[in-house]
């Protein structure tokens, strides 16, 4: 049965652990013959990315932990046979993907093979290296990669397909453009927002319970909703698009905005609405 | 394949003073540790034999899981057993003759050269000897205490004391309240609360949040870093839980901190140590709504009269309006307005973790009791209105100090640890940690004495805060020898630059150093002794506080020790050798010892039996803790066998112990519910039992204080700090207020030197490929400054400066600089006005202490300018530092210091 990892970015907290942990497996270790020594630096088997948003004070931090995604149709494993070499990077039984620290010596064509950018080259040992799914762990008995283990969270998870199958609808992989079957899957990845501040300038009160309409450029989606107890409005997860803001409160000028997301999140300057008089 | 050789069970984490909380389980192979892990529980336990906890609120359970949860930190600690910066065989300073000249002006600049144990333990000895003929014993300056490893027979911090307890009356480096500095010398006046001072009625409060608080606050310090080093991350799969079952969380500190950053839905980016001016303004707008508890105010609370006048101008002609409050704390007063009437109409909850600039500042006691006034308007202790603490559940062994379940089992292997126990009665001479160099360099005499109130230790009661103190005590030296276990004081204290200059003074004679790693104020040891790691120690270890189950461990070596070194304890035998007190000092601790009991002067199967059958574990009733009163001792029923806890030779076979949960804890009522509903029959433990906004025990003892006032107020400036504001005239020439937590990437001045750590994000690399502490900017401020990303700032006040690695972001408001404390020294220029290339930010802190009768510590938001730098023009004027060798990945390599081998 394949293996697969499950990653739910709103359960991550960033702490890091995952990637910590795997540097404490593999840094300082030989797991010949799954994986060589990883480098002390520069290395990330695992890498907990965090990628801040927004502007002060509507700030979102996501954190995303990314590895080898342990491919189905694997871009390494092609390049490999490309090279003739095709035993230097092999799936096991249980779908992981492993690089073959002898056979792949000196293949440096690996790390460009990979699309996601998680093989990397070990310049001492001249040999590209990545995640194994710590498939010596997992021979020895364990349930789980080091990483997993390490979560405090269960927002890293990791086991057989069948297991998540109610999931994984809901769930994407990182680029699915790229069709490799990738075995990492990701829950509640983030998209964009668009956030800010009504308030009235003449009475500096915030604005509570103001209408807010977003609609996408083309017109054909909408959401609304309503300033909360701080004047806030703020809607997340929407697609990268343009956008037109509505605000319309009882007693105030309606006011429209336009704002693109295309290429980042929208904070608003605090939005100052005019009494009707 | 093999995967491992053998197994072995250690706290990880740096709580110290022997107790701990984070159980790992540590592989080894070939003499080497493999790796360190979680523990896991239910490899032996059912859920149900442990009596798992769980908490159901709105729909959702919560389960505190079988596992415990090590941080980033722990899961890396291997590293510093084989650091770069490991000393390896005992050292003395070159330049540094104990017949001779002693060149106290090189510390820190000298080289290093290799001695023998034997001759380093005969320095030592005859350096207290002469201490005792010339001076007295008093001379002798311990400094033993601060959050390292916790070990129980490896003593960690104190192990001196031990040995000095036997040799004579000696002057002890005071522990103070160090990440609740505001809460001990403010809040405790108003509530009690003994002895942390801040809501000490934790009971069941994570429950309570859970199932009836609307909006929960993260105030000030960030819950899960300050968790990270001390008792693991539980803390942060609360927070989700709360996420989960949809409690907004709003944060409330300068910086978008990191527990933030995973929870929170919205951030009032208030400037450091404005808080009270926050705080205030929604006083205000309650006040003049009438949006607060006028009857619990009038059942629960004294002196109320006297904040109202306070915020209503009528003491100051300030009336301290939202519009005002914004013009200090830099948040609008729409919000502030908006923030008090959310407030009024929900159950809010505020959660801390500890630390921050919130508590660490200058006068840190005026939010820390404006805190209690705003908790007390809105009816604190009604369920879901509480102050709810994320950390420090158990200490001292004080099971309602924990918002989470607790077990009925209190077990300490206190009869053999081997560090500093504080013993309040018996302390006489002894220095608060924020006075040292002052202490030093002034001119004090027994005539002229620096003084003080309390004795600052963090266990005691508000009453200690009442005496007067001084340096030196009458019939006492000033100090002239200092033996310390603890070299971090420059990165952790208040004005660490004052101290560099302290401990070039001549007036110290000689400095011992024990440590593992050549860091911080090793540089400054006349005699250095090389320590183990407890990863490489024998030891019977106990962890209390992470909230998952406690633990008792059979903490064998996970690999040999590293060159010469010994374990603390072992270190002080070897000086207690030369002296010839030895078997007094074992006999001390375990009666009678034999040679064939000791391995290297230590009785270890024999200690480890005699903590676990003397622990209160295997005995119900038998109780051993230290902190037990006498009659709590005598009224004890007689001891009764518990049967699940296995005796000593099946608990050193098992490796582990789990304590089940308490099955009594959910009946218990939560936090300040049974004040709240009714005050007189559950007072609190303040003078009237009652909250004091004006605290009349204040007013008698200090009846001339203009800054702790009896009620809490905004102090704009005062005699202590004149000018530490934005708003007041230095403001202008330093417009940046600092904030300096405890650090992401370490604890505190633990862990600087691990390559993972640091490229995680520990470290920004300049254009030198120097590994410089991240300094956050937001970008408003950094467009001003045309400060980028990457570029190397210099942070600086009159005191000196530090660099660091911009890293602009939007997670810090404006006007505010973020530097995260404890990297390690790396000095350019020694002394006040010096500059420090590592970072370490402690160095540039005032001296100057939380006001003119509390000597906390003032370690963030104070006053710095930025400016961006050229590394390499630095380079140019300062090449002897600048050309210190450093790898990129550990940073600053030490072995040069040592210039000669033996």
């Amino acid at each position: 049965m394949r293996k697969i990892f499950l990653v739910d970015i709103n359960k991550c907290i960033g702490c890091r652990s995952c990637q910590v942990a795997c540097k404490d497996e593999h840094c300082d270790n030989d797991w010949s013959p799954i994986a060589k020594p990883q480098p002390q630096t520069g290395h990330f088997w695992l890498e907990l990315t965090e990628n801040e948003r927004g502007r002060t004070p509507y700030v979102r931090v996501d954190h995303m932990p990314k590895l080898c995604n342990h491919c189905a149709d694997a871009p390494c494993m092609a390049a490999a046979a490309a090279a003739g070499k095709s035993d230097a990077v092999y799936r096991r039984d249980d779908g992981l993907v492993v690089v073959d620290p002898e056979k792949a010596q000196g293949m440096r064509t690996l790390v460009d093979a990979c699309p996601y950018g998680e093989i990397f080259w070990n310049e001492s040992l001249e040999l590209p290296q990545k995640c194994t799914g710590c498939a010596h762990l997992l021979d020895d008995g364990w349930s789980v990669p080091r990483c997993v283990d390490a979560c405090p969270a269960d927002a890293l998870r990791f086991g057989d397909e069948s297991e998540f199958a109610g999931e994984l609808a809901a769930a994407e992989t990182l680029q699915p453009e790229l069709g490799t079957g990738a075995a990492v899957y990701y829950l509640n990845m983030p998209k964009r927002f668009v956030a800010g501040e009504v308030y009235d300038p003449e009475e500096d009160e915030v604005v509570i319970g103001a209408d807010v309409v977003l609609r996408n450029v083309a017109g054909n989606t909408a959401r609304t909703l309503k300033t909360d107890d701080f004047g806030d409005f703020w809607f997340d997860q929407i697609p990268a698009d343009v956008y037109s803001v509505d605000i319309k409160a009882y007693g105030f000028e309606p006011v429209s905005l336009s704002t693109d997301t295309t290429t980042a999140d929208a904070v608003l300057d605090s939005v100052a609405l005019r009494k009707i008089q | 394949m093999k995967t491992k050789d053998s197994t072995t069970y250690k706290i990880v984490d740096w709580m110290g003073f022997g107790v701990g909380s984070i159980a790992t389980a540590v592989d080894s192979t070939d003499g080497s540790v493999t790796r360190i892990r979680p523990l896991h529980f239910d490899d032996r336990h059912t859920p149900e034999e442990l009596n798992e906890w769980k908490v159901e609120a709105r729909g959702h359970t919560f389960k505190v899981g079988m596992r415990s949860y090590p941080s980033m930190l722990s899961y890396a600690y291997k590293k510093r057993v084989d650091s770069p910066n490991r000393i390896p065989y005992p050292l003395r300073r070159v330049d540094w003759d104990p017949q001779g000249e002693r060149n106290p002006q090189n510390r820190g600049k000298s080289g290093y050269v290799r001695i023998n144990w034997d001759e380093a333990a005969q320095i030592v000895a005859d350096e207290i000897a002469r201490m005792k003929d010339t001076y007295g014993t008093t001379a002798i300056f311990t400094q033993a205490d601060g959050h390292g490893e916790p070990k129980t027979i490896g003593g960690g911090h104190g192990c001196m004391t031990r040995l000095m307890d036997i040799v004579g009356p000696y002057t002890q480096q005071a522990r103070q309240p160090d990440s609740w500095e505001g809460w001990y010398w403010g809040a405790k006046h108003m509530w009690g609360m003994e002895p942390v001072g801040r809501n000490a009625n934790q009971t069941n409060l994570f429950k309570d949040v859970s199932e009836n608080a609307d909006t929960v606050l993260l105030w000030g310090c960030d819950p899960e870093t300050t968790n990270e080093g001390v008792a693991g991350l539980l803390p942060c799969r609360m927070l989700n839980f709360w996420n989960e079952i949809g409690i907004p969380l709003i944060a409330i500190a300068p910086d978008f901190n990191y527990a933030a950053a995973a929870h929170a839905d919205k951030w009032f980016p208030v400037l450091p140590n404005t808080d009270a001016a926050l705080q205030l303004g929604i006083i205000h707008v309650w006040l003049t709504e009438g949006t607060y508890d006028r009857e619990y105010i009038d059942t629960h609370t004294v002196g109320f009269d006297w904040l109202v006048s306070h915020v209503m101008g009528h003491e100051d002609g300030i009336e301290k309006t939202p519009a005002w409050a914004a013009s200090k704390c830099g948040i609008p007063a729409r919000r502030i307005k908006a923030l008090a009437r959310h407030w009024a109409r929900h159950n809010v909850s505020i959660c801390h973790g500890e630390g921050g600039s919130m508590i660490r500042s200058a006068y840190a006691h005026e939010p820390a009791r404006l805190e209690v006034c705003l908790l007390a308007m809105q009816a604190l202790g009604h369920p879901g209105r509480n102050v709810i603490h994320m950390q420090s559940w158990n200490l001292y062994f004080m099971s309602h100090l924990s918002a989470v379940p607790t077990s009925d089992v209190v077990f300490s292997f206190a009869a053999s640890f081997t560090g500093h126990y504080v013993n309040a009665a018996t302390m006489n001479n002894f220095i608060p940690q924020t006075l040292v160099p002052d202490a030093i360099l002034g001119n004090y005499t027994e005539e002229n004495p620096l003084t003080w109130y309390g004795k600052v230790i963090c266990s005691l009661p508000r009453q200690d805060q009442y005496t007067q103190y001084s340096y030196p005590a009458p019939g006492a030296s000033r100090i002239h020898m200092i033996w310390t276990d603890t070299p971090c004081w420059e990165t952790c204290w208040n004005g660490g630059f004052k101290m560099q200059d302290a401990l070039r003074s001549p007036e110290i004679e000689c400095v011992v150093v024990q440590h593992p790693w050549f860091e911080n104020d090793v540089n400054f040891g006349d005699v250095i002794l090389p320590i183990s790691t407890k990863l490489e120690q024998d030891d019977i270890e106990q962890g209390l506080m992470s909230g998952s189950y406690d633990v008792a461990l059979n903490a064998l070596p996970a690999c040999e020790p590293y060159g010469e070194s010994l374990s603390d304890f072992e270190a002080v035998m070897k000086v207690a050798e030369k002296m010839g007190l030895a078997d007094a000092l074992l006999t001390s601790i375990w009666g009678d010892c034999s040679d064939a009991e000791k391995i290297n002067g230590v009785p270890y199967e024999k200690a480890k039996r005699f903590a676990y059958e003397t622990s209160g574990l295997m005995y119900e009733g038998a109780s051993m803790n230290p902190f037990a009163a006498p009659e709590e001792i005598a009224d004890a029923p007689e001891p009764t066998r518990r049967a699940w806890v296995p005796d000593y030779d099946e608990f050193a076979e098992d490796g582990w112990l789990a304590v089940p949960f308490s099955n009594s804890c959910e009946e218990r009522s939560a936090g300040l519910y049974d004040f709240w509903r009714d005050p007189e029959a559950h007072p609190l433990m303040s003078d009237t039992g009652k909250i004091e906004i004006y605290a009349n025990a204040l007013a008698e003892h200090w009846p001339d204080d203009t800054e702790r006032k009896p009620y809490p107020r905004w102090i704009e400036q005062g005699e202590t700090h004149p000018d530490e504001r934005l708003t007041t005239p230095r403001g202008e020439e330093y417009p940046f207020l600092m904030v300096s937590n405890h650090p992401h990437y370490r604890e505190h001045a633990n862990m600087d030197d691990i390559p993972w750590l640091r490229e995680a994000g520990g470290k920004v690399i300049g254009p030198d490929g120097y590994g410089y502490e991240p300094a956050w900017i937001n970008p408003v401020d950094a467009a001003k400054l045309g400060i980028e990303s990457g570029d190397i700032v210099r942070i600086y006040n009159e005191r000196g400066g530090v660099l660091g690695g911009a890293v602009v972001t939007n997670r810090i408001c404006e006007h505010a600089v973020l530097q995260d404390h404890g990297a390690r020294v790396d000095t350019v220029v020694a002394g006040v006005g010096g500059l420090d290339r590592g970072g370490a930010n402690n160095l540039i802190a005032p001296s100057a202490t939380t006001s003119k009768n509390c000597v906390g510590e003032v370690t963030s938001g104070f006053l710095v300018n930025v400016e961006k730098v050229d590394v390499f023009e630095l380079a140019k004027q300062y090449p002897e530092a600048f050309g210190r060798p450093f790898d990129e990945a550990y940073g600053l390599i030490a072995n040069p210091h040592i210039i000669e081998e033996a």
